[in-house]
C-alpha cells in the first residue's frame, strides 16, 4: 500500500505542467533523433545532458527528459526499421523481419500502430514490474556491503560477455577496455595520477559525455561516409493507419508473454533489449508453429520483439535505480547523468529521494501514453524527416555533437579527445567489437574499483571477504555458471547439428 | 584476418606499455591495503590475455568473412573528415564558434556530396542558428573568438 502511495506522489511529480511539457518535448525530440541516421538513443540522451544541465532543470525534470527521449528514440528507430528496413540499432533487427514485409504489403500504418501498441503494453507490464519489484530489491540491497557490490558488478560484466552469444571474447575485451579507461585520471583514494601522461586535460579523467559522443556519434559519422547517398526513400505508410480490434486481439497473448520475458531479461544486468527481442521472436515463432507466417509479415512476429524490447528497456531501470548497476547502454548514460547531479543511485535513493525515483517511474507511464497518442496522427510528418539527405544532416549532427562536448568543461582538449575516441570507436566497430559493452565497462569501472578497495580496507587486505558471506558465495556460483555458458554452448554447437534458422 | 591480428597485436603491446607505466604508481602515504596499482594491473593482465588469444586465433569469433576492406577512396574521405574534426577542435576557441562551425559545416557538407551553393547556405544557417539556439536560448556559452568585437 505504501508503494501505491509513493506512486501517487510520483504521478504528482510527473503530471506537473512543467514536467508534462518536458515529457512531450522529450518524446518528440527523441522520435526525431531515433529516426535520423547517426543518432540513436545512447548519443541522443548523452547530447541532452549538457543542455539539461545548462537549463538548470531540477534533477527529476532532467531525468524525465532523458527517459522520455529514450522512449521516443525507441519509437523513432521503429519507424526506420519498418518503413526503411534499416534497424537503427541491434535491438531493432528483429522488428525489420516482419515489419518491413508488412510495409511492403501496404500495411505500413497498421504495422506502425500495432508496434506502438505492443511497445506500450510491454512498457506497462515492465513498469508494473518495476513498481512491484524495485522497492523489494532496494530494501534487500540495503544490506549489501562493498564486497557484495563488487561481486555483483563482476557478475554483471560476466553476464554481459556470457550472454553476448556469438562473441564472448570480444565483448569481454570491450568491457575491459572500458574498465581501463575509467582508471584514467587522478586516483581518488591516493591522489596518484594514472595514465594521464602529464596531460592536464586528462587529470580528472575522461568525461563520460566525451566518451559517449566520440564513441557513438563520431564513429557513426565515419561509418556514414561509406554511404553518402542522397536521402532515403521510405515505403509510404498509406491506407488504414490504426489496427482494428481483431488484429489487436490476435497479438494480445503474444504481447503478454513477450512483455514478461522482456522484463526478466531487462532486470538481468547486461542481457538487455537485443537478447530479449531475439528470444521473444524465436519463442513466438515456435509457439505459432506451422500456422504462422513469420518472416513475411506476421503481426505476431512484429508484436513479439517490440513488446519485449520496450519491456526490457523499462526493466533495466530496476537494477539501475536499486543497485546503481545499469543493464543497458542507455541506462548507463542515465546513470552518468545522475552522478553529474550528485545523485548516487542505489537502495538508499528510494529512502532519501523518493520523488526522483517515483517521478521517473510515473513519467515512464506518461511518456508511453504520450507516444501512443502522438505518433499515430504524426506518422506522415515523421516519415518526411527520413528524406533529408545526408549532406545536410551530418554537418548538423557533427556541430551539435561538438557543442555538447565543449559544453562539459569548456576546453578544446575535449574536442581533440572526442576525435581520437571516435577513430578508436570506428576501428573497434569495423572489427566487430560491441561498443555498448565498452560503455558499460566505463560506467561500472569507477564503482567497481572503489568497492573492491573499500571491501579490502574493511578486511585489512584479506581477500577472504570476497567469498565469505552467503550473498557473495551465491554470486560466485552465478559468475562461474556464466563463464561456463559460452564454453558449454560451443561444445554443444560442435556436437549437435546446427539448428535451422535459429 | 590480418587486421584482426594486427589490432590484437597493437593491443597487446599497449597493455605491456601501460603495464610498465602502471608499475610505477605508488602512493606516498597509504591509508588502505590495496593502493592505486593493483586494480589497473589486474585489468591489463586480463586484457593482455584476451589480446594474446586473438593474436593466435584471430578468426575465433568472426565467422570467417567479416574482414573489413580498405578502399583508397574511403581512406581519403576518412582522412579529410578527421582533418576537418581536428581543425574544428583547433579553431573552436581561437577563431570562435560561428566562423569555425561555418567552415567546418561547409567542408562536411561538401564531403557528403552537397553542391557548392547549398552547402555554403547550409553552413551559414547552421552556424548562426545553432549559436543562437545554444548560446542565447539554452544558455550553453560558446566562444565568440574573432567576432567578439561585434558582441553588443
Amino acid at each position: 500500500m505504501e508503494t501505491l502511495q509513493y506512486l501517487g506522489q510520483g504521478f504528482g511529480v510527473a503530471l506537473s505542467p512543467n514536467n508534462l511539457i518536458t515529457a512531450l518535448a522529450g518524446t518528440t525530440l527523441g522520435t526525431i533523433v531515433g529516426l535520423l541516421p547517426g543518432l540513436g538513443p545512447i548519443n541522443g540522451v548523452a547530447l541532452l545532458i549538457p543542455v539539461a544541465f545548462a537549463l538548470g532543470l531540477p534533477p527529476e525534470t532532467a531525468l524525465i527528459l532523458l527517459a522520455s527521449v529514450y522512449l521516443g528514440c525507441e519509437y523513432g528507430g521503429r519507424i526506420s526499421s519498418i518503413l526503411l528496413n534499416i534497424p537503427g540499432e541491434a535491438s531493432a533487427v528483429m522488428t525489420t523481419l516482419d515489419g518491413y514485409p508488412l510495409a511492403r504489403q501496404g500495411k505500413g500504418g497498421i504495422a506502425l500502430s500495432i508496434s506502438a501498441w505492443s511497445s506500450f503494453i510491454g512498457g506497462m507490464i515492465a513498469t508494473i514490474g518495476v513498481v512491484a519489484f524495485a522497492p523489494l530489491l532496494a530494501s534487500w540491497a540495503v544490506s549489501f556491503g562493498p564486497a557484495e557490490y563488487f561481486m555483483l558488478m563482476v557478475f554483471a560484466i560476466v553476464c554481459l560477455a556470457g550472454m553476448a552469444g556469438d562473441k564472448p571474447v570480444k565483448t569481454a575485451i570491450a568491457v575491459l577496455i572500458g574498465l581501463l579507461l575509467s582508471c584514467v585520471g587522478i586516483d581518488a583514494n591516493s591522489g596518484v595520477y594514472r595514465f594521464t601522461f602529464g596531460s592536464l586535460g586528462l587529470s580528472d579523467g575522461i568525461q563520460f559525455v566525451v566518451l559517449v559522443l566520440g564513441l557513438f556519434s563520431i564513429s557513426e559519422i565515419l561509418m556514414l561516409l561509406e554511404r553518402t547517398h542522397h536521402g532515403q526513400t521510405a515505403v509510404k505508410a498509406s491506407g488504414r493507419m490504426l489496427f482494428n480490434f481483431k488484429e489487436g486481439a490476435s497479438v494480445f497473448a503474444t504481447n503478454l508473454r513477450s512483455g514478461l520475458l522482456g522484463f526478466i531479461f531487462g532486470i538481468l544486468p547486461g542481457a538487455g533489449a537485443t537478447l530479449a527481442s531475439a528470444v521473444a521472436y524465436m519463442s513466438e515463432k515456435r509457439i505459432a508453429g506451422s500456422d504462422g507466417r513469420f518472416g513475411d509479415g506476421d503481426l505476431r512476429g512484429l508484436a513479439a520483439p517490440e513488446t519485449a524490447n520496450s519491456a526490457s528497456a523499462c526493466g533495466s531501470m530496476v537494477p539501475m535505480l536499486t543497485l546503481g548497476i545499469p543493464g543497458s547502454g542507455t541506462t548507463a548514460v542515465m546513470l552518468g547523468a545522475l552522478t553529474l547531479y550528485n545523485i548516487t543511485p542505489g537502495p538508499l535513493l528510494f529512502q532519501n529521494q523518493p520523488e526522483i525515483v517515483w517521478g521517473l517511474i510515473a513519467s515512464l507511464f506518461v511518456a508511453n501514453v504520450i507516444l501512443i497518442i502522438m505518433n499515430i496522427p504524426m506518422i506522415n510528418v515523421f516519415t518526411r524527416i527520413l528524406s533529408v539527405p545526408n549532406w545536410t544532416l551530418v554537418p548538423a549532427i557533427a556541430i551539435i555533437t561538438s557543442i555538447g562536448v565543449y559544453a562539459v568543461h569548456a576546453t578544446t582538449f575535449d574536442l581533440f579527445l572526442m576525435t581520437a575516441i571516435g577513430v578508436f570507436g570506428y576501428v573497434l566497430r569495423k572489427l566487430d567489437f560491441p561498443l555498448s559493452a565498452l560503455l558499460l565497462g566505463f560506467i561500472l569501472g569507477g564503482m567497481m574499483e572503489s568497492n573492491l578497495r573499500r571491501a579490502l580496507s574493511i578486511s585489512d587486505g584479506n581477500l577472504g571477504i570476497l567469498w565469505n558471506s552467503p550473498i557473495t558465495l551465491g554470486l560466485w556460483v552465478l559468475v562461474v555458471f556464466m563463464v561456463a555458458l559460452p564454453f558449454w554452448r560451443a561444445y554443444r554447437g560442435r556436437r549437435a547439428v546446427p539448428l535451422p534458422d535459429a | 584476418m590480418l587486421y584482426h591480428r594486427l589490432f590484437a597485436g597493437c593491443m597487446l603491446l599497449a597493455c605491456i606499455g601501460l603495464g610498465i607505466t602502471a608499475w610505477g604508481y605508488h602512493a606516498p602515504y597509504s591509508y588502505e591495503p590495496v593502493g592505486p596499482r593493483a586494480y589497473p594491473l589486474m585489468l591489463l593482465m586480463l586484457l593482455g590475455a584476451g589480446a594474446l588469444l586473438l593474436v593466435f586465433k584471430p578468426d575465433l569469433e568472426t565467422g570467417g568473412e567479416t574482414e573489413p576492406k580498405i578502399v583508397p577512396e574511403m581512406l581519403r574521405k576518412i582522412l579529410i573528415c578527421l582533418a576537418l574534426l581536428l581543425a574544428l577542435a583547433a579553431l573552436f576557441e581561437r577563431v570562435g564558434f560561428i566562423v569555425t562551425a561555418a567552415l567546418f559545416g561547409f567542408g562536411m557538407a561538401r564531403l557528403f556530396g552537397g553542391r557548392w551553393l547549398p552547402s555554403a547556405v547550409l553552413a551559414l544557417v547552421l552556424a548562426l542558428g545553432l549559436y543562437f539556439l545554444f548560446d542565447r536560448i539554452l544558455d550553453v556559452p560558446l566562444p565568440m573568438g574573432v567576432l567578439a568585437a561585434l558582441e553588443n
